[in-house]
């Protein structure tokens, strides 16, 4: 007999119920605490970690089993009634070690991005197959409603479910030829592991005895707070075995994104300054932690007065948040081409509107975990993270190391978005351990993710726009104030890049965007998916139609017209010869315009009840990288004298897939099979710095670097083999070929030779770093050496008694360059378009009330409309093949879209975010009352 | 999570004796609402009773209506043709009630008997007079987006967050009650309770008192029944507002009515004047809409949550002319 409590064998209680149920086929017995959850019996106490949880309330699926037939949350169940049932977890779906048919189809069809889901998604999708073997699509995306996902936008989710329909088949797996792997739907290298539910997230494969660490955080938005007696209360808490505290922090108690402005502390100090902020830190034996009851610390707060607004915060006399910082301001951006004020004066027509958008919460289904131990005199870090590096670096600051004493492993990363770019549990687990010679681990609640880490910014935009009666976009204005929270973060980033992206992908001759990121007693805003730029594409885009509908213009029409093109340039003066593919994203989508929007009058024409549809379109731009700054990446690949050819790649894959496209690339340019790459990494003591995973730059900069890589190795081969470049290379064990085709074959034994410190007998290291010139004083230079480029089409229909919007349709053009991988770049753009969904329609986080994921509202399967995907591929001379980034892409035009395809609907706009039923029905019912009919 | 007695209990004597005889004990039915309660501190019982195994789960046609078993999954019950054929209204309620897992978990007693879903309630640390008498009520000056329209008091402004129970009440359901002095059964109108100045209690069942099952008459089976509910997203969200109508309509005039409405009150809210208005009319969208903002008659909103008037106006228009079959 096994017990949940065999860790923790202090704390054996032996009023435990004993319980014997089967697992995947297998029979146990145990006892169980009564306050268990079968989720939680199911991965501490037999080990199955396949079983992820994500909310631990019910909310998201991630814990689904069968129970007995049916599916269930494994979060909900208690263990101790468990009794005699039979479970099957996402490991009993496997057939013999190999992925069983539902895992194949996720697999094969791209249904697994992060994968954090996937184990609830198998499960939910296999009870629907045993219970109906031919399902319909609306049976599956019933099937599906409790499960959610953030990455995928659902549809690859329910079309790998169809495929396993008793009528249906899976697509066979893509091969690809030697040197053509760029193009390719192959599928994810590291798929096997997500759709198995054996990929090791943050929470998972922990040490044995591996310490629970428990943060204190603040209740208030701003208080002062006194420590007691925290020796006393560690005595007098049997197992808690370290309280850490900002004393405890061997180095600095900063840490920040932009180190110029580190401001944020691993422990507040006297003030928290937002609800959430840690203070304090317990490390203990499991069952000791979970027990705990932190009403009985010993800490005293005085709640402080608190600004939550930046315009309460910009108050004369408001409280600083930081009393460095004038008027609560933290940076202000500036772009300025032109002279847009006395251009607005002479255009034809001039529209303006003021917008306001609140927080929103990325929401991934893996709350922040890791572990850490320590290894002589190195700390090793295993937590989900998007910037190892960085990680790195800070890190070795709080602990007073040097940045090699620190190792970063990033787990499988169950969704970032943005916010896994910022230190959040590292410094905990890291002290911990250090303190107690033991691994410590923490596994963020859900209310204390959503509480503690970045979200994005709430803003408040005016924008003027003019044009002239021709039709050409003369002057904007834009304002834009942006709540930043309580600490930098990334702040600083999302100022200065609104002003180069807010006047949208179009020629405006005269412009200016002011910004400004203002701090209140928040949690800190940071890096989500646009940085600020969906938020700035709402303002613009939307005033966009305004504008040509009063010069009389199709929107369509209007954008082509002013799109930016190959030498024109922009509004930070950078002129682009090539790689602007804008005006072919707007230009494929000009058929469906067309028909949608004629489909759409006709129903409104003949509409008797309450439903009206609409169309929309949106277009975007957004640069590449790091703003003016240098962002590079490196990237090593190797031979070893075993013939095992490795890619070291640092790119962290957090389920938008980089592992697949950078080997993709490397492949390609090496001139092997993509098959034949072995990945290594991302490891800070394996992988050389690829830069962190944000910006849009993996496929980009991370992907030039490994062209780069590849084509020396090719070369160090070819020079080696006496080859010529057209040669092809191959492998058969150890011995190393080339064919050119002219005359026999030149081949080399690799196990004779000396490998060197990485154990490679060949090596390239190659980095990129995509070039930029700074900004001057008016923000005029070169912010990014590429562009990504797109537009959405929104069909909505607009229930005009309810409120509610149901999007019918999204068609998304992007301008990716190159498609390296199309399924990879379809999941992209599902999933970012369903966050631009959530954006637009229903998502918005009030902090210390909608700490939840049922409070917190994201899109759940039924919310999502068919998504078509347009690549377009408008090479650009600095990507590898051609390739540009399309992570943030995605989002951007989504929500601009949407809201234009309501007002084309019903004739009104929504200007404060997001367009839930009562402010659509709000605004239709002010429009009747100034004597509009919608 | 504070630690307590758990004890799986397979006799409803013995269930009912547990719980009438310890104090603060709770039964724990599907648990889709108790364990959370548990987990967040919540609810902080010195013992649980199980009563998971009792005979309460068969869902049966009787002579003169169904007996659904509180311990009736939602799933089972939703997917019972008896209760597609015949009470479509409690069939929508459930089929649009949390997820698909839920509602293979949560029984149909929990349902009724759910604890608001207020944020002051449920976050554990804000004034709650619910959670904590004497402590005030966060919501009254705060986050009111959701909070009640009817019937609400100074102490406390929370709404009931079941669909079930809104269809039930427009059914005229009762539930059948077993505890310590025996049976009894009360109507699904009675068994909620307003907030008054004692928020903390939700039911006018007694300590030891157990819903053992929900009686549904036939009469409502011959009447024209639908449920509307407009929530954010497409699933998995308690209704901001919702309404459930079911009509005795003869030769084209209503000849009876019960109209219930759910997320505006602490219980599940009859609106016997919107009833009253029905009766002896035909239906069309003009009464439809009408009725509608006859619901709306007396609601007294908060700070922020006026904007759920319009839209309760709106669904209930909307149940009726589902269930009229109009446009």
């Amino acid at each position: 007999m096994t017990s949940l409590s065999s860790r923790d064998t202090a704390l054996v209680d032996a009023a435990e119920p004993r319980v014997g149920f089967t697992v995947d086929g297998k029979p146990h017995t145990l006892r169980v605490p009564p306050t268990a959850r079968l989720s939680e019996v199911l991965r501490e106490g037999l080990g199955i970690e396949g079983v992820k949880v994500g909310c631990d309330a019910g909310d998201c699926g991630a814990c689904t089993v069968i129970l007995d037939g049916e599916a269930v949350c494994a979060c909900l169940v208690p263990a101790a009634r468990c009794d005699g049932v039979e479970i099957v977890t996402v490991e009993g779906l496997a057939e013999a070690g190999r992925p069983g048919r539902l895992q194949e189809a996720f697999w094969r069809r791209g249904a697994a991005q992060c994968g954090i889901c996937t184990p609830g998604m198998l499960t939910s999708a296999e009870a629907l197959l045993r219970r109906t073997a031919s399902p319909t699509r609306a049976d599956v995306e019933e099937a599906l409603a409790g499960v959610l996902c953030r990455c995928t936008g659902y549809a690859k989710i329910v079309d790998a479910v169809l495929d396993c329909a008793a009528d249906a088949t899976t697509a066979p797996a893509v091969g690809a030829e030697v040197g053509a792997a760029v193009g390719a739907r192959i599928d994810r290298l590291d798929g096997r592991a997500k759709v198995m539910g054996t990929d090791a997230f943050g929470a998972d494969a922990w040490p044995e005895g591996t310490l629970l660490v428990r943060v204190v955080r603040s209740p208030h938005h701003h208080a002062a707070f006194a420590l007691g007696d925290l020796d006393a209360w560690r005595r007098a808490n049997p197992g808690v075995v370290a309280v850490l505290t900002a004393s405890d922090i061997p180095g600095r108690n900063i840490h920040g994104v932009i180190p110029p402005l580190a401001d944020q502390p691993v422990f507040a100090e006297r003030v928290a300054r937002f609800r959430g902020e840690a203070v304090a830190a317990i490390v203990g034996e499991r069952a000791a932690i979970r027990a705990l009851d932190l009403a009985t610390f010993p800490v005293t707060w005085s709640a402080l007065a608190a600004v939550l607004t930046p315009d309460d915060a910009r108050r004369p006399d408001a409280p600083l948040v930081h009393e460095t910082r004038a008027g609560n301001v933290l940076v202000r951006g500036l772009v300025r081409r032109g002279d847009a004020e006395a251009a607005l004066s002479d255009a034809d027509v001039v529209v303006e509107g003021a917008y306001t958008t609140g927080f929103v919460e990325h929401a991934y289904i893996e709350p922040e975990a890791g572990f850490a131990r320590r290894v002589g005199d190195r700390i090793e870090v295993f937590a989900c993270t998007q910037a190892p590096h960085m990680d790195r670096d800070d890190l070795a600051a709080i602990m007073a190391l040097p940045p090699d004493a620190v190792r970063i492993i990033p787990s499988a990363v169950g969704g970032g978005f943005g916010s896994k770019l910022d230190l959040s549990l590292q410094p905990f687990v890291a002290l911990a351990a250090w303190v107690t010679g033991r691994p410590a681990g923490v596994v963020y609640t859900r209310p204390e993710s959503m509480a503690s880490t970045t979200k994005r910014h709430p803003s408040a935009i005016t924008v003027r726009i003019g044009a002239k009666a021709d039709g050409t976009l003369h002057a904007m204005r834009f304002e834009g104030t942006f709540n930043t929270g309580a600490y930098a973060s990334w702040g600083p980033t999302v100022a200065n890049r609104v002003p180069v992206h807010a006047s949208g992908p179009y020629l405006v001759p005269h412009y200016e965007a002011r910004t400004a990121a203002i701090h209140t007693h928040t949690v800190p805003a940071g890096a989500f998916r646009g940085f600020g730029v969906p938020q700035a594409a709402v303002a613009q885009e939307t005033l966009l139609d305004e504008l040509a509908d009063a010069l009389g213009f199709d929107r369509l029409d209007f954008r082509i017209r002013n799109a930016l093109t190959n030498g024109a340039p922009t509004v930070t003066g950078q002129v682009f010869a090539q790689g602007v593919g804008i005006r072919a994203c707007f230009e494929a989508l000009v058929p469906h315009w067309r028909e949608r929007r004629a489909a759409a009058r006709a129903f409104n024409a003949t509409a008797g009840g309450p439903l009206r549809r609409g169309v929309g379109v949106a277009g975007m731009w957004y640069g590449c990288g790091n703003t003016s700054m240098s962002n590079p990446s490196t990237i090593r690949a190797g031979l070893g004298p075993d013939g095992r050819l490795v890619l070291h790649q640092g790119a962290v894959d957090i389920g938008q897939g980089s592992n697949t496209v950078v080997a993709q690339i490397f492949a390609d340019a090496l001139g092997f099979p993509v098959g034949q790459v072995a990945l290594v990494g991302a490891d800070t003591d394996l992988t050389p710095d690829a830069g962190k995973t944000s910006a849009s730059r993996q496929t980009f900069v991370t992907g030039a670097a490994a062209l780069r890589s590849g084509a020396a190795l090719r070369e160090t081969l070819l020079l080696r083999l006496n080859a010529g470049p057209d040669a092809r290379l191959s492998l058969d064990g150890t011995m190393l070929r080339a064919d050119d085709g002219r005359r026999d074959s030149a081949s080399l034994d690799l196990a004779g030779l000396e490998p060197d410190a990485h154990g490679f007998v060949f090596a390239a290291e190659e980095t990129f770093d995509p070039p930029t010139s700074p900004l001057d004083a008016n923000g005029q230079g070169e912010p990014y050496a590429a562009f990504g480029f797109g537009a959405h089409l929104a069909e909505v229909e607009v229930d005009v008694e309810l409120g509610r919007v149901r999007v019918l349709a999204l068609i998304c053009a992007h301008d990716v360059g190159r498609a390296v991988n199309p399924t990879l770049i379809e999941g992209q753009i599902e999933g970012g378009s369903a966050q631009g969904l959530g954006l637009a329609l229903m998502e918005e986080y009030i902090p210390g009330r909608t700490e939840n994921l049922h409070d917190y509202l994201i899109p759940t399967v039924g919310d999502m409309p068919r998504v078509t995907s347009i690549l377009v591929e408008e090479a650009d001379a600095h990507g590898p093949f051609g390739a540009k980034g399309i992570g943030e892409q995605v989002l951007i035009p989504t929500a601009p879209a949407i809201l234009n395809a309501i007002r084309d609907a019903t004739g009104v706009l929504i200007r404060d975010l997001p367009a839930t039923p009562g402010k659509v029905h709000a605004a239709l019912a002010a429009a009747r009352a100034a004597g509009a009919r919608p | 999570m504070q630690p307590f007695a758990y004890r799986k209990i397979h006799d409803v004597a013995a269930a009912i004796a547990q719980g009438a005889g310890e104090p603060n004990t709770v039964f724990l039915a599907g648990g889709t609402d108790l364990v959370q309660l548990l987990q967040d501190g919540i609810a902080r019982p010195a013992g649980i009773v199980d009563i998971s195994d009792l005979p309460f789960s068969s869902i049966a046609t009787t002579i003169d209506g169904m007996r659904i078993g509180a311990l009736a999954k939602l799933a089972d019950v939703a997917d019972h043709p008896q209760v597609r054929a015949h009470y479509p209204a409690l069939a929508t309620a459930l089929g649009e009630t949390a997820s698909p897992m839920v509602r293979n978990m949560a029984t149909t007693g929990g349902n009724l008997l759910q604890r608001t879903r207020c944020l002051y309630f449920r976050d554990g640390v804000s004034s709650c007079n619910k959670r904590e008498p004497g402590s005030g009520c966060g919501a009254l000056r705060g986050e009111d987006a959701r909070a009640a329209l009817f019937g609400a008091s100074e102490a406390c402004v929370a709404t009931h967050a079941s669909d079930l129970a809104v269809a039930l009440l427009a059914l005229d359901a009762e539930v059948l009650v077993a505890g310590p002095a025996g049976e009894r059964s009360i109507p699904v109108e009675r068994l909620h309770t307003l907030p008054g100045d004692t928020p903390w209690i939700d039911s006018d069942l007694e300590p030891g008192e157990l819903i053992s099952a929900i009686f549904v008459p036939r009469g409502a089976a011959g009447w024209a029944q639908a449920y509307a509910k407009l929530r954010h997203r497409a699933s998995f969200e308690w209704p901001l507002v919702s309404a459930a109508v079911s009509l005795a309509v003869v030769d084209g005039m209503i000849e009876d009515a019960r109209v219930a409405l759910g997320g505006v009150a602490h219980k599940p809210w009859r609106a016997e004047d919107v009833e009253t208005l029905l009766i002896g009319r035909e239906l069309d969208p003009v009464l439809a809409r009408e009725a509608g903002e006859a619901a709306t008659e007396g609601a007294r909103p908060l700070a922020g949550n006026a904007a759920k008037i319009p839209l309760l106006a709106r669904v209930v228009s909307r149940a009726l002319a589902d269930a009229g079959g109009l446009p």
